[in-house]
């Protein structure tokens, strides 16, 4: 997806960490294309997408990077955290081992991320109810017991996906606000272009053509 | 990119049905021609470059088979095509290339440029004693091996002396040889010159004996600089210089201890009492001799001390950011500096989205990872499971049906597909010459629009403002311990730190006042002249003068807004100076003509 150029004020940077096959490359492609990959490969090392949405009344773009869950991989994958403003961490609800695997993510996540990086847990594959292995509560605890942001999403049906991202972005724009994150200092995941189009410059100069349009 | 494509069938269009008639990836040929091709990469089988290049050029002029196609296309491609020759693609090492923005500790300590900035943050941290002594033990460990190593030189072919070669007081090594202070000044100097000589060689060696043999030629001269300060010395003079030498080693083990190791020093390393007591052994060693290895194990520990307490502090730090932004404006960026180094990778991604060239990005950074972690296993993988990944890659950027098509041409396709089918899997140099294609694209195409663009720009800035704040916060006073370098409390310094930033900016380059809106890309779309609606008009001369302003692109290709500045310096605007040039002597010309037709038909009053 090519966004319009110049159409965002902020770029975020995120990272999509957990256990191979719990549907993080399935999350972004709902996410950016709002479609379901029924049959998609697993991610050979990182893949990233981009997608612009709106907070707090401002555009922001998110660059996600994909990373792979196989253990393989994780040595590779370990150099993308670095600078990223926001991180999910994914399971899957229907395989407890998933679940289980979470503190060797989060370790991983704390210790080779920014202090002030935004990570939230998604439980993903939530149409699967009957297959559920997680409960939502005990989930919920571990995400409050490490501050962590926490929802249940579905990539399938694009429940809660938005929202997964919206909610992690809300929270980085709100670190921006009140100065725990500063969007000027490199390595921080963000991207910030100076002045944005909010009834600024552009209105006020048209306000004063010298010869009126001849259209 | 498909200028690929399209260009591999202008240049070979006769072998594109040859390659259509033996395309079969499973074709029985397969296999033997998949081992040739591997040992097509030297890195492989050991095949010199030299016996491959004759091998291909044989296999050129009798065989018309896939193979040779194979060998001999990427190179001529890239030759052809990039306009380098290959350089960049020939340099190109996969496993190697590492950027200089990311380092590890060890990288750090070794890092000439790097280390002053990892210094003034130990020292902020009032751990610096940590690296001087890792410093100190490491060049005490070279020199000392070379100064055994003289020794038992001397006591074997003490009587065989050079000419006096002149002395060339180095002043090099100044961390061990200036803190031990050797009784004879002569000495030091003269370990200086054949200190300063080994440091480079001895520093990669691990563990040598003073009994292995080394080159002779180094030693002779080691022996014949042994000689010089007293020319046309006796061998009973050398003999009394190479214990000197070896009482040098005992001052300076002596020095690094009282100064580190020792209960009594002012700032002891952490280290056990079983090491201390080691250490001590192996410095009053029962033969007299010092052991050039004792501090090794404290050495060690030292570093992985720095490792897990220090460095990821420093690396959040904005001494780092001190240190990328001096990579960074050092003149020559390197691709790898950018592809290895996350922040940058962060900007260069954006970029690359705005080129609508993600597509090879994305390919470069699958493979290379591909083939990173598959090189990892040093050859204990599933062969099976590395041919699922590599087809997941080729069908995503490779196949007829490929999903982000990147235009490699058929050759290198199939390659790939002989890579893949091989016996046992494919190899973790698979990808490498669609990686290289891909690397000098971008490289050559798209790097050099990066290193312009606002983008950079903007990463300089955040890196300087980084420094500028960290620096803001550090001056107040108060320096937080642990890795809390980065937290900026209250908006009032990032108020403070923005305003210092654009002062920070203004100083950076002089020529140029930085406007920090002026970095809006919105400006660009503004038209001054917008209410006209015109283009431009046509002047007496024929001359159209513009009325619009410039496309961005036009901007951005003419340069950094540094190099820019340096050239108006300069040459002045040498682009329109010559072009106005050009339009005085079209008018003099011009009205040279006239004048001249008006002299021949002065009736004729012709305006031009």
């Amino acid at each position: 997806m090519t966004a319009a150029p110049y159409n965002y004020s902020f770029i975020f940077k995120y990272i999509i960490i957990g256990d191979m096959g719990v549907g993080k490359s399935c999350l972004l492609h709902q996410f950016t294309e709002k479609k379901f990959m029924a049959d998609c490969p697993h991610t050979i090392g990182v893949e990233f997408g981009t997608r612009i949405m709106e907070v707090h009344g401002q555009k922001v773009k998110l660059q996600i990077w994909d990373t792979a869950g196989q253990e393989r991989f994780r040595a590779v994958t370990r150099s993308y955290y670095r600078g990223a403003a926001g991180a999910l961490m994914v399971y899957d609800i229907t395989r407890r081992s998933t679940y289980n695997h979470l503190s060797s993510w989060l370790t991983d996540a704390r210790n080779l991320t920014n202090p002030n990086t935004v990570i939230i847990l998604i439980g993903n594959k939530a149409d699967l109810e009957a297959q559920r292995d997680v409960t939502y509560e005990e989930a919920k605890q571990f995400a409050d017991e490490n501050g962590l942001l926490f929802l249940e999403a579905s990539a399938k049906t694009g429940e809660n996906v938005e929202e997964a991202f919206l909610e992690a972005a809300k929270r980085i724009y709100q670190n921006i606000q009140d100065g725990s994150l500063d969007l000027n200092a490199a390595e921080s995941g963000v991207q910030h272009k100076p002045s944005a189009p909010q009834g600024g410059r552009l209105n006020s100069d048209s306000q004063s053509p010298k010869e009126s349009c001849s259209c | 990119m498909s200028f690929f494509k399209r260009k591999a069938k202008n240049k070979e269009p006769e072998r594109v049905p040859d390659a259509k008639a033996t395309r079969a990836p499973l074709s029985p040929q397969s296999p033997s021609q998949a081992t040739r091709n591997h040992n097509a990469f030297p890195e492989a089988s050991g095949l010199s470059k030299v016996a491959f290049s004759a091998i291909s050029a044989n296999m050129d002029s009798f065989a018309s088979g896939r193979t040779a196609i194979l060998k001999k296309q990427p190179s001529h491609m890239e030759a052809a095509h990039f306009g380098d020759l290959g350089h960049s693609s020939v340099n190109y090492q996969p496993q190697e290339t590492r950027s200089r923005l990311s380092k590890s500790a060890d990288q750090v300590l070794q890092d000439n440029v790097a280390l002053p900035h990892f210094m003034h943050y130990m020292e902020q941290r009032g751990a610096d004693h940590l690296v001087r002594f890792w410093l100190e033990a490491e060049s005490f460990r070279s020199t000392s091996w070379s100064r055994v190593r003289a020794h038992s030189l001397n006591s074997v072919k003490h009587s065989s002396l050079a000419e006096p070669v002149p002395v060339s007081p180095e002043g090099s090594d100044p961390q061990t040889l200036v803190q031990s202070t050797p009784s004879d000044p002569n000495i030091s100097r003269e370990g200086n010159a054949v200190t300063s000589e080994w440091r480079e060689p001895s520093s990669t060696e691990a563990g040598l004996r003073p009994s292995t043999p080394r080159a002779d030629t180094p030693n002779r001269q080691a022996t014949s600089r042994a000689g010089t300060p007293c020319k046309g010395q006796s061998s009973s003079t050398l003999r009394d210089l190479s214990d000197k030498l070896m009482k040098t080693i005992e001052k300076d083990a002596v020095t690094i201890f009282t100064k580190y190791i020792s209960p009594d020093a002012a700032k002891p390393i952490p280290i056990t009492e079983q090491i201390r007591n080691d250490i001590v052994a192996k410095i009053c060693g029962e033969d007299g001799m010092v052991d050039p290895n004792c501090f090794v194990i404290a050495k060690s520990v030292v570093l992985s001390i720095l490792e897990q307490q220090h460095f990821s502090g420093f690396l959040w730090s904005h001494h780092f950011c001190k240190y990328q932004i001096e990579v960074l404006t050092s003149g020559s960026v390197f691709l790898a500096d950018i592809l290895f180094s996350e922040s940058a990778l962060f900007y260069f991604s954006e970029y690359m989205e705005k080129e609508e060239a993600m597509n090879i990005l994305q390919f470069w950074l699958a493979a290379d990872n591909f083939q990173n972690q598959l090189a990892a296993k040093k050859g204990q993988y599933d062969g099976q499971e590395a041919q699922n990944d590599a087809m997941i890659l080729y069908d995503k950027y490779f196949s007829l049906q490929a999903t982000n098509p990147l235009g490699f041409g058929d050759s290198v396709r199939m390659e790939i597909e002989s890579n893949i089918c091989r016996e046992g899997g494919p190899l973790p140099d698979c990808f490498t010459t669609p990686l290289r294609q891909a690397w000098t694209t971008m490289e050559k195409v798209y790097m050099p629009g990066f290193l312009s663009s606002n983008l950079y720009y903007k990463y300089l800035s955040d890196l300087i403002n980084s420094v500028r704040g960290d620096e803001f916060v550090n001056a107040g006073g108060q320096s937080q311990g642990g890795s809390s370098d980065n937290e900026r409390p209250g908006s009032q310094t990032q108020q403070g730190s923005k305003k210092a930033a654009v002062k920070i900016l203004k100083n950076f380059d002089e020529a140029i006042t930085v406007d920090v809106a002026s970095l809006d890309p919105e400006s660009l779309y503004q038209r001054p002249y917008a209410g006209k609606m015109t283009f431009g008009k046509v002047n007496e001369l024929g001359q159209f003068i513009r009325e619009a302003e410039p496309e961005p692109d036009v901007k951005k290709s003419k340069g950094s807004m540094f190099s820019q500045a340096m050239k108006k310096w300069v040459q002045g605007n040498s682009d329109e100076a010559q072009e106005e040039m050009a339009w005085q002597i079209a008018k003099m010309i011009v009205n040279d003509v006239v004048h001249q037709s008006n002299h021949n038909s002065p009736g004729k009053a012709t305006k031009l």
